[in-house]
């Protein structure tokens, strides 16, 4: 017990030792000597980012969402005659333009849904938008559309596009629309 | 004198054709011991002060039953202020008699501080002071309406009828967003969602008995038939490959008739399908031809079907045996008909024709052939579902504006309004 506190003391006396035999500091150096100096030029030059290609218009595609690529609505829609369901020569340009798409972008699948004017009742006015989605498709698969890239659905009238009671409204309704479901 | 009493309730019964099967039935019924109609309903006697509102509740419940079934007929109710007022333990059948009472029912109702209802009806014969019919009910008051329904059909039973209070309709409806299948009861009442799900659904049709629905449901964007079970959660697909629609159950609910596109056009075809475990057996087509073959109806013996075709150029309503043989074409007139639903009892056959683009429903008698109309709005009328009872029928129209479920009497009578929230069609009454 005695011994440790010796140790202690013994070892407080050399710090206070140490401590108070730091060497002496040395006469401060006159300051340099105030030089003018020009600023160096110095040039600047940002580095090119390395230059991307232009996407192709297939990168273009693929970036799309399928809810984005439908909204441009690449695929215009079919209108037919009241309570029918044979492709009208102004359809056939439509549809044409359609395949043509379809055939470019070979990986997309489609759905055709069929819908009718209020003027049919509910249930024959889904056999009815049937038989205008299997048309379209018929159509189109004539023009070289592989057919299992084509769905068809019925929606009968139950999703009208102009609300109106008119013959204006109801040609509007009686349509085929094409929706792109796969790509 | 009996018989000049009787006159003009069956008048007022009338669905036109008097001579019908039907009212010989009922006819039958009314000779065989039962003569009255005429219904005295006086104020359900409560078991304190504290079971007054809730007895007021029932009676009223009741009252609109039994004024809908167009079987009785309501005594005024000023004629009991001339007799004494009823005491369910000392009932004075004598003073009933006395103001034209035929028929007497002795409602009491007790409601416990927890709110418990227990309630007691009589149906009394007035003249034989018998009894005709007695139920004693124990329910929770939430559930006083349904209570007050079981009552009221039990009284339908008791003369012959089907029970009308406890079924349900079912329907499509939008109101939250989206095509779902809901239940409501016969008057429009107690609205309820059946389906949950992102996708439509179209055109539901109960089994017999109302366990179990059958649909059409836009599934992975393929419009299948499937079978729900009401109280259990278990779907069956009945088809799932084409466009599947319209799905009928025979009236003994082994057979489910549907229009299907699984071979490529819309035909009819019929699934056997057994219950518990729901499975399906095997699909037979009926009809073979490049038309439409949609909305098919069963008769109420299973031996026919009835059905919309366009195979002669327009959709007309077509009868075949449940074979798919022996077609024959039954519309005329008019050059657009759908949705045509055979009456319960088998007589009649319910249809929509288009005329101007008017839609209306008509009324085709199976034994003579004719044909009446039944609605008369300018407007589209559709989709018409017949009730247990055959004595009324529920439909859709757009008479007021928007798409919504009407309820009319066979004979045209009694239009009413049954629902107003969003748009609703595609009625299915269970029977």
């Amino acid at each position: 017990m005695k011994r440790t506190l010796i140790l202690v003391m013994i070892c407080a006396v050399a710090l206070v030792f140490a401590v108070s035999c730091k060497p002496k500091t040395k006469p401060t150096p006159p300051p340099p000597p105030q030089v003018k100096e020009q600023p160096k030029v110095e040039k600047v030059v940002e580095p090119a980012p390395v230059k991307k290609p232009e996407p192709t218009e297939e990168e273009l595609f693929m970036s799309k969402s399928l809810e984005a690529l439908n909204k441009e609505k690449p695929l215009a829609m079919i209108y037919f005659d009241y309570d029918k369901y044979f492709i009208r020569d102004d359809a056939k340009p439509v549809l044409e333009a359609n395949s043509t798409w379809l055939k470019k972008w070979r990986t997309t699948k489609i759905l055709i849904e069929g819908h009718c004017d209020e003027r049919g009742t509910e249930e024959y006015n889904l056999a009815l938008g049937e038989k205008r989605a299997k048309s379209s498709s018929d159509y189109l698969v004539s023009l070289g559309v592989p057919a299992d890239r084509l769905r068809t659905i019925s929606y009968g009238k139950s999703q009208p596009l102009d609300m109106g009671h008119d013959e204006a409204a109801w040609a509007k309704n009686r349509r085929a629309q094409f929706l792109i479901i796969e790509k | 004198m009996k018989r000049k009493r009787r006159l003009p309730l069956l008048l007022s019964l009338g669905t036109a054709v008097l001579l019908g099967a039907a009212q010989q039935d009922i006819w039958l019924l009314i000779d065989g011991g039962r003569p009255a109609y005429s219904f005295a309903l006086p104020a359900f006697v409560p078991a304190n002060e504290a079971s007054r509102a809730s007895a007021e509740e029932a009676a009223r419940i009741f009252e609109a039953d039994i004024q809908y079934t167009r079987i009785f007929q309501l005594l005024p109710k000023t004629y009991y202020s001339y007799i004494r007022t009823l005491d369910p333990k000392a009932i004075q059948f004598k003073e009933w008699e006395s103001i034209q009472a035929s028929l007497l029912f002795v409602g009491e109702l007790a409601e416990s501080a927890a709110g418990d209802i227990t309630f007691e009806g009589r149906l009394l014969d007035v003249k034989s002071e018998r009894q005709i019919v007695g139920r004693r009910y124990q329910a929770k008051k939430a559930d006083l309406r349904y209570m007050m329904h079981r009552m009221a059909d039990e009284i339908m039973k008791a003369y012959g009828e089907k029970p009308v209070f406890t079924s349900k309709i079912a329907f499509i409806s939008n109101r939250d967003g989206n095509d779902e299948v809901y239940f409501m009861d016969y008057d429009g009442a107690r609205q309820e969602r059946f389906t949950f799900n992102a996708v439509r659904d179209y055109m539901p049709a109960f089994t017999p008995g109302g366990q179990h629905l059958a649909y059409t449901s836009y599934r992975s964007l393929v419009p299948g038939v499937y079978i729900d079970d009401i109280y259990e959660n278990k779907r069956t697909a009945v088809s799932v490959k084409g466009m599947n629609f319209a799905p009928s159950f025979s009236a003994d609910g082994k057979k489910l008739a549907f229009s299907s596109s699984m071979d490529g056009n819309a035909e009819i075809y019929v699934a056997d399908v057994e219950f518990n475990p729901t499975r399906v057996g095997r699909v037979r087509r009926l009809t073979f031809n490049q038309a439409v073959d949609t909305a098919p109806s069963w008769s109420p013996n299973g031996r026919e079907i009835v059905f919309t075709s366009d195979r002669g150029g327009t959709a007309q309503i077509y009868i075949m045996d449940a074979e798919g043989t022996n077609p024959r074409r039954i519309s005329f007139g008019a050059n657009h008909h759908d949705a045509p639903a055979w009456s319960p009892n088998g007589d009649k056959i319910v249809y929509v024709a288009r005329v101007d683009n008017v839609f209306d429903l008509y009324l085709y008698h199976v034994q003579s052939g004719q044909i009446k109309k039944l609605t008369e709005s300018n407007a589209r009328n559709e989709s018409p579902s017949w009730s247990p009872d055959g004595r009324h029928l529920v439909f859709t129209s757009n008479m007021r504006g928007g798409i919504q479920i009407f309820s009319i009497d066979a004979d045209g009578q009694n239009l009413r309004p049954l629902t107003t929230v969003g748009e609703n069609k595609l009625p299915d009454w269970s029977h």
